[in-house]
């Protein structure tokens, strides 16, 4: 290999690449909280006992499970301001699509976590007369939350990884500033590596984090 | 019946709960609860024994409003608590009643996530609405009464079965229920730890509350009852106090099944 590499040009413009990082990171954490909060709620109403409840909380599922992020992503940038003559800017746009994914994802982590949790609870939860609202508040989902922590960290990761897919549509994000920077520079080697790194950086806490909670779940949770 | 009404001695209280013709089945086969009837007065601790499926747990579940039933009534206080139909829309069931019952299960159903006191104070807080201050103070009260103040602070997963089971007993009894329901709560224990929790449900009996203990351990229901009735196919076969029914049966059916009984100790 004869190819002499230099980092220079990259990291002159650095700066730019932080400027799509903290987009990334926005996009990332927008999402991750949509999908913490509506991934609970729509675990419930997909394991509610209603038919006409429960079946269109598992379409839903089914469909953001079932086909590519990247289409998902093209399809809410093209589609949903013709459909429904919406336009939001492209962040809030990526956010929603990200977002809306993450939560039939993250349903799936809940509803296991929820059917973890044995009858015998939710009988005490009606002899300790607690309305379902309380029920679910203050005794569901804290357990289902725990349980379900380590896939819904997974998951958000994922999220991270997945949200270079906007690039596609033109969010100025990390992948979006890399791409540019390769292309000013022609130094498409130097640029996505370190833009790998930056990525590899910012997963591989969290990563370890999720097993760090695993174990410290095996001692505690156990009763 | 007319075996209670002439020789009880809790003849001048009043009658806590009245159940009356209830029925219950889960399928054409299995019925559960056969026209069955039962009075309690208060300040009773009856136990009610009989062989698996005579439908004593049934008849708990019923009463914490956590089954339905097919037919009957069953008055609390007096006043009608639940009513029976085979249509869904046509039963009703009183929640202002309900809350006055407690009931403590098999496996603890302790609260993994909570704290002992926490476990206490959840239903007082956010059903009630009492301060947390004051939960605090009457969950602590309990908790020392049941010998447990140094777990207040731990989890649920850092006590023994014995210890959980008193917990959930306490935890019942912060919402000051005037009727209490024992599903059991000794069969998942070792025998030491029975007796530590059998000694709280004489505390209770001493103290007057109504109680009805399902069990199928005869020691238990021999020791705390004030009553003790023999259910069997859905039905009330046979009461009586303890000494009644355990050595002078009147009934085959009683006979037979305290005999596999006296066969296995």
């Amino acid at each position: 290999m004869n190819y002499s590499s230099s980092f220079t040009y990259v990291f002159d413009n650095f700066d730019k690449l932080l400027q799509g990082l903290w987009i990334t990171l926005q996009l990332t954490i927008a999402a991750n909280i949509i999908g913490i909060v509506f991934g609970f709620l729509l675990s419930l109403l997909a394991i509610s006992k209603f038919r006409l409840i429960r079946w269109p909380a598992q379409l839903y599922i089914e469909f953001f499970r079932c086909t590519p992020v990247l289409l998902q992503v093209i399809w809410f940038f093209y589609c949903l301001p013709i459909i429904f003559d919406i336009y939001l800017d492209p962040v809030p746009m990526g956010v929603l699509a990200l977002g809306l994914n993450l939560m039939a994802f993250n349903a799936e982590a809940y509803r296991s976590g929820v059917q973890a949790i044995p009858r015998e609870q939710l009988d005490a939860c009606v002899a300790l007369s607690l309305n379902p609202f309380q029920k679910n508040l203050y005794v569901i989902l804290p357990q289902a939350f725990r349980i379900a922590l380590p896939v819904l960290i997974t998951n958000g990761i994922s999220i991270l990884q997945q949200s270079s897919l906007v690039a596609i549509v033109s969010v100025a994000d990390l992948m979006y500033e890399g791409k540019l920077l390769a292309t000013d520079s022609y130094r498409p080697f130097e640029t996505y590596s370190i833009v790998a790194l930056i990525y590899l950086a910012m997963a591989l806490p969290i990563g370890q984090m999720v097993s760090w909670i695993e174990r410290r779940q095996e001692r505690t949770l156990h009763s | 019946m007319t075996v209670i009404e002439k020789s009880s001695p809790v003849q001048a209280r009043s009658t806590i709960l009245s159940i009356k013709n209830v029925s219950k089945c889960f399928s054409e086969n299995l019925i559960v609860m056969d026209n069955f009837s039962l009075q309690m007065q208060e300040g009773e601790c009856i136990s009610i024994i009989g062989p698996s499926g005579s439908g004593k747990s049934t008849l708990l579940r019923v009463l914490m409003g956590l089954d339905t039933i097919d037919a009957g009534e069953i008055d609390f206080q007096k006043r009608l608590y639940i009513k029976g139909a085979l249509d869904p829309r046509k039963r009703t069931l009183d929640e202002l009643a309900r809350r006055k019952v407690g009931m403590v299960f098999q496996h603890y159903t302790l609260f993994p996530h909570l704290s002992i006191l926490s476990n206490l104070i959840l239903a007082p807080v956010k059903v009630l609405k009492k301060s947390k201050s004051e939960a605090k103070e009457h969950g602590m009260r309990l908790l020392e009464r049941f010998g447990l103040e140094s777990k207040a602070n731990q989890y649920p997963s850092q006590l023994s079965g014995g210890q959980k089971q008193r917990v959930a007993i306490a935890r019942a009894l912060m919402l000051e229920p005037k009727l209490l329901l024992l599903d059991e709560i000794t069969s998942a224990l070792d025998p030491e730890m029975v007796e530590e929790v059998q000694k709280v449900i004489l505390q209770l009996a001493e103290q007057k509350m109504s109680m009805i203990v399902v069990t199928h351990d005869m020691q238990v229901a021999k020791s705390v009852a004030s009553r003790v009735v023999f259910c069997a196919n859905g039905k009330v076969v046979e009461q009586g106090r303890p000494d009644e029914i355990f050595k002078t049966p009147k009934e085959a059916r009683t006979q037979e099944f305290l005999s596999k009984f006296l066969l296995n100790s």
